[in-house]
């Protein structure tokens, strides 16, 4: 951890010191109705059914989905709303509990368990438990009881291991610490990230090694940004986080040698660090001078959503505009979105290529947590259906990358953690907003088989091409979706 | 509210790419190679990019990230199972067909082994297998005893030629105790370099350059915090009605500490800052702090990241007043997790590859073996946290003695603060059980006695030791006797007068964690907390797997007792460990004086840290009692050995 952090942006405000968390309080009179309760009413009954095998990859996801939906029909829909804090509305909490714990054996015996009898049961209770004192502790988050929500986090936090054999019991590591750091932040009533993008970067390549949804993005975009400008001499390429530039030398490499000849590049790279994004333009430049290949690159450091000034971004009469953004929850790259919606519909680009992870980043935390529990159990299972468990690069992909999203995706304000409302999806805005869809034609779904064809261990992953764009999963579960728009009516 | 209302749950049909037919499948075009091509070109590029980077840096060892990992991954996994197996077929009567099995022999071998083996075997194995196949001839019947036993195997093993190579040897194994098949790939590891024996993760030789972080790049100076006072209401989250979130973060502790995030340390840059903020009621100041080390912290990452995660846990119980729940919730559910299974491979791991434990094992059995010289019979009482893990070695020691083989009585006293669950109690049961096989199998008349006390060690009544008249006394403290309240320690050392002991072994790690509550003690404190909890993470940093569970565990063990001591308050303290000169005062004052170790046990010790990684070293500074281990020549055990005046 070294340097390199950049200081989220957003709402600026005053610390306030929070007012003080009366701890002890909350939890006289919350230990006895939660926990009595649930180990009356669930625990007990759940330990004796057969076990949840997190070994193998969807049960996970699909046992999720069955408690999250009881547990989410059951919640009242006011719970969000209403106050916490002070001692009158602890019953409504207490009221939740038995009655989710109630419903839960309910869901599980409609499970299909047949084949998991013979299971070891030390290890599926030890993981059936796990997964239930996540799904506690998150609704104590909920209803901001953190003084539980903190005896349970640290629970959770002697019980699984990240490096354990059993993906499941990896995404629970995970997702108890994000909510550790959403507890402290709650009580600190600060909540604004802090990015070291350098380390982010290089496990981002690693991912990129280790897992096709990267190249998928990358290689998905590029057809599209290539056809679009096809004929077209003068182009300009607008990437909205171009990081370290991994997907540009492969698009190159195609627009050298096309038939009428490679065209002028221009690319504006935006991101958080002039030296980072100077090397980025350094290494592309060299790439495309050995192929020939006129290119000019303009780092600019802003978000895209804060530019101003459309001159930083060096745009020319005459170019065909394309503009990258392939979207993650790592950090907030582009700002208000509102503002990047504008700002987009100001620059008139022959294409957009956008790439959207299937989650949803808004609503509430048990919106959030339930919708990042599905998405990222499925990206553990993906990741550990062909590497080891000791895998130095799994780790250092899960450690660095993911665990970050789950993180930005718990906290408070969800994976901007701005302040700013942020769109759900982004393909419905641009509808909305006029954009048309240029739909992925079938050489960017012959791009993307290719890249499957590179993980040749596994057949897990899943494909799709529906309503033009292209959806990358891991088996049912939707994981990135690329689309590509344009603003021309002439296409 | 229902779940069919976000759209990410929705379900999509998708078909999998194996399931289409083959004809549908979309033909690469010539573009498409030409991609494929570039892709694979454009890693390389990467690739050769990072090395570019990194090799400024003078670092010792310069790490190709992309290639080097797998190929120790690969490593890992194979090499040690092919020796093994090529060498197992001649072997098939005391191996099991299983080829994970191939190191383990049964018990009974290893007595015939340890009286026999160099005269027998002369010929030299590589030293992953040579200990077992000298036991082949003679162990085929024994195995109706499903207890297994598994040598140790070290590659040290080679330059090791010493008069006290027999003896070594034998205790070597025996610390294998509780060995079983299951171990076979993991302990086997540790014949090639683990991936990653730096202490540095490979990712940070190519960031380390750089000097400062560039947060002001994307900002504009903000003005002061006073301007946005009145701002809080327009951004709330419809999710947390009720609280005013800043989402600004205190940009000028960001920068005061922008410094700090190059060296190697800044955790303790901080968490010493956080602690005097704490001792000066600074609570704006801690507030950023805190915010800081959230943000930055990890229990999964590296050294830095651990120890700001652990001891932000403990700073924030502390403020949240909740120390004392804190640590006992972190007990119980580690308490939950204990398993005879899980101790046994934790304990093992941790000596297989350091010497944190087994240095005061040798340093403690070999003084007490020859305080017993001549004794008929003899009664230990230890007290420790050991597992009796200490003890194969000295029942051989006392087999193999040469006159009678003496009766010994072996008293385990297992003090917890509270009444917890009976994790603990399962797993000494089924220790208690192993340990009077072995015993049976060396021919020790024995008698194995556990004693679980709840509270201090200090209210610990003496008559449920049944002492009997005619017993030789040793009393075994390892591990122990920091967890008695820093009030009663003179006491209860003065009281093991009464017990007329013929000698008391101490092993403690060599720290000064007596924290105060408030003020400048705590701050002071504090330091030496952190200073000596960076010692010990970085040790296991660099001896163990990056992935290792069982350092996982140590390091959650570590982390309940920073919360310990930084958040509860010293009257329950177990934690508050002392340093060498602090004991020795305490013994000398209730009138014992300091036995030197002899040349011969300091020989063994020389040659036990021989095995392990280079950094572990033995030191007797002339003016202190007893010896320390150290670790890159910082103290962090010490042994000593004492008598009645």
């Amino acid at each position: 951890m070294r340097a390199g952090f950049e200081v989220g942006q957003g709402a600026l405000e005053l610390i306030q010191p929070h007012e003080q968390w009366n701890y002890n309080n909350t939890l006289g009179a919350y230990v006895t109705t939660t926990t009595t309760s649930s180990s009356d009413n669930g625990f007990s009954a759940y330990n004796s059914k057969p076990a949840v095998n997190l070994e193998r990859p969807n049960e996970l996801s699909e046992w999720v989905e069955h408690v999250t939906k009881t547990l989410i029909e059951d919640l009242p829909e006011s719970t969000h709303e209403d106050s916490f804090q002070t001692e009158a509305n602890m019953p409504s909490y207490a009221h939740v509990s038995p009655r989710m714990c109630e419903t839960r054996p309910r869901k599980m015996a409609r499970v299909d368990w047949s084949d998991e009898v013979q299971f070891a049961h030390d290890r599926g209770n030890n993981g059936l438990s796990l997964i239930t004192l996540l799904f506690e502790c998150a609704v104590a988050i909920s209803v901001d009881n953190l003084g539980e929500a903190h005896r349970m986090v640290l629970e959770l936090t002697q019980m699984a291991s990240p490096y354990a054999p059993s993906c499941g019991e990896r995404v629970v590591a995970y997702f108890a610490k994000a909510m550790t750091s959403r507890v402290v932040n709650s009580w600190l009533g600060v909540c604004s990230p802090l990015t070291n993008h350098k380390l982010i970067h290089g496990a981002f390549q690693v991912f990129n090694n280790i897992s096709p949804f990267v190249k998928f993005a990358h290689f998905t975009s590029n057809q599209a940004i290539l056809e679009a400008f096809q004929r077209r001499d003068r182009v300009h390429i607008l990437d909205l986080d171009i990081m370290q530039g991994l997907q540009w030398p492969a698009l190159f490499h195609i627009l050298a040698t096309r038939v009428e000849g490679p065209p002028y590049v221009r690319m504006t790279g935006m991101g958080t660090s002039m030296e980072l994004l100077v090397e980025t333009g350094k290494q592309l430049s060299n790439f495309a001078k050995r192929l020939g290949m006129s290119f000019e690159f303009h780092p600019v450091v802003k978000k895209f959503g804060d530019v101003v000034d459309l001159s930083v971004l060096q745009i020319r009469r005459g170019d065909a505009i394309a503009i990258h953004w392939l979207q993650h929850s790592l950090y907030d790259a582009t700002g208000t979105d509102w503002k990047t919606m504008r700002l987009l519909q100001e620059l008139n680009p022959r294409i957009i290529t956008l790439v959207e992870q299937d989650i949803s980043n808004g609503g509430s935390f048990l919106d959030r947590f339930v919708s990042s529990l599905h998405y990222y159990s499925a990206v553990f299972d993906s990741l550990g259906a062909f590497l080891p468990n000791d895998d130095n690069n799994r780790h250092r992909v899960e450690h660095t990358l993911i665990h970050r999203e789950i993180n930005n995706m718990l906290a408070v304000g969800g994976p901007g953690r701005s302040g700013d409302d942020k769109y759900r999806v982004w393909r419905s805005e641009l509808r909305r907003n006029r954009f048309l869809q240029v739909p992925m034609s079938s050489n960017s779904l012959a791009q993307a088989q290719l890249i499957l064809n590179m993980f040749p261990l596994t057949h897990g992953y899943s494909l799709v091409q529906e309503d033009g764009t292209l959806r990358l999963g891991w088996k049912e579960t939707a994981l990135y979706t690329a689309s590509a728009w344009t603003c021309h009516i002439s296409r | 509210m229902s779940i069919s209302r976000s759209s990410n749950m929705r379900m999509i049909p998708f078909t999998p790419p194996h399931h289409k037919p083959s004809h549908k499948r979309p033909r690469a075009p010539s573009w498409a190679m030409r991609a494929q091509k570039s892709i694979c070109k454009f890693d390389q590029t990467i690739t050769s990019w990072l090395h570019e980077t990194s090799k400024p840096h003078t670092h010792p060892l310069p790490f190709n990230i992309l290639s080097s990992s797998s190929l120790s991954i690969s490593k890992f996994f194979q090499s040690p199972l092919k020796t093994r197996h090529s060498y197992s077929h001649s072997h098939d009567a005391i191996y099991r067909s299983h080829e994970s099995l191939l190191c383990l022999v049964v018990m009974d071998a290893l007595f015939r082994l340890v009286t026999h083996q160099k005269q027998h075997h002369p010929h030299s194995f590589n030293s992953t297998s040579r200990t077992s196949n000298s036991s082949s001839s003679k162990s085929s019947h024994f195995t109706t005893y499903p207890q297994h036993y598994q040598y140790n195997h070290h590659h040290h093993q080679d330059q090791y030629h010493h008069h006290h190579q027999d003896q070594d040897q034998d205790q070597e194994e025996c610390f294998n105790f509780f060995m079983d098949e299951e171990d076979f790939s993991s302990s086997s590891s540790h014949h090639h370099q683990p991936p990653y024996h730096h202490h540095q993760p490979p990712y940070h030789h190519q960031s380390s350059n750089t000097p400062t972080p560039t947060t002001s790049t994307t900002t504009t100076t903000p003005p002061p915090f006073s301007h946005y006072a009145f701002s809080s209401s327009d951004h709330q989250q419809s999710s947390d009605p009720n609280i005013n979130y800043s989402y600004s973060p205190a940009r000028d502790i960001t920068m005061e500490y922008s410094n700090s995030f190059s060296t190697n340390t800044w955790a303790t840059d901080l968490l010493t800052d956080a602690a005097r903020a704490v001792a000066d009621k600074n609570s704006n100041k801690l507030q950023q702090l805190m915010w800081m080390l959230n943000e930055v912290s990890s229990p999964y990452g590296d050294t830095d990241q651990k120890l700001s995660s652990y001891f932000l846990q403990a700073l924030f119980s502390r403020m949240t007043e909740s120390g004392e729940r804190s640590y006992r919730t972190l007990s119980s559910a580690s308490e939950k997790m204990c398993s005879f299974e899980s101790t046994r491979k934790l304990v093992l791991k941790f000596q297989e590859v350091s010497p944190w434990t087994t240095f005061g094992h040798v340093a403690s059995n070999g003084a007490i073996m020859e305080a017993f010289d001549g004794e008929a019979k003899l009664h230990i009482i230890d007290i420790s946290n050991t597992f009796c893990t200490q003890w194969p070695t000295l029942l051989e020691a006392i087999a193999t003695r040469t006159d009678e083989t003496p009766h010994l009585r072996l008293t385990t006293v297992i003090a917890t603060r509270s009444d917890g669950g009976d994790g603990v109690q399962k797993v000494m049961k089924e220790i208690g059980t192993r340990m009077e096989k072995f015993a049976r199998l060396m021919g020790v008349p024995f008698k194995f006695n556990v004693i679980h006390h709840t509270g201090d060690l200090s209210d610990l009544n003496f008559d449920h030791l049944k002492i009997e008249d005619d017993e030789a006394i040793a009393i075994n403290l390892n591990g122990t006797l920091h967890s008695v309240n820093t009030h009663r320690r003179d006491y209860l050392i003065s009281t093991f007068r009464g017990l007329n002991p013929k000698i008391i072994t101490i092993v403690e790690e060599e720290a000064d964690l007596d924290i105060g509550t408030n003020g400048f003690e705590f701050v002071e404190g504090f330091k030496e907390c952190l200073r000596w909890f960076r010692v010990y993470f970085s040790a296991l940093d660099e001896n163990f797997p990056k992935t290792s569970n069982e350092r996982l565990m140590l390091e959650r063990a570590a982390g309940r007792a920073v919360m310990d001591l930084v958040a509860c308050s010293p009257v329950e303290s177990v934690e508050r460990r002392e340093t060498a000169v602090k004991w020795s005062a305490r013994l000398h004052g209730s009138g014992f004086r300091s036995v030197s170790y002899s040349d011969e046990v300091c020989d063994d010790v020389r040659a036990l840290l021989r095995r392990y990684k280079e950094g572990w070293l033995m030191s007797s500074p002339e003016m202190m009692t007893g010896m320390f281990l150290t670790w890159k020549e910082t103290p962090v055990v010490w042994a000593s050995a004492w008598k009645m005046v």
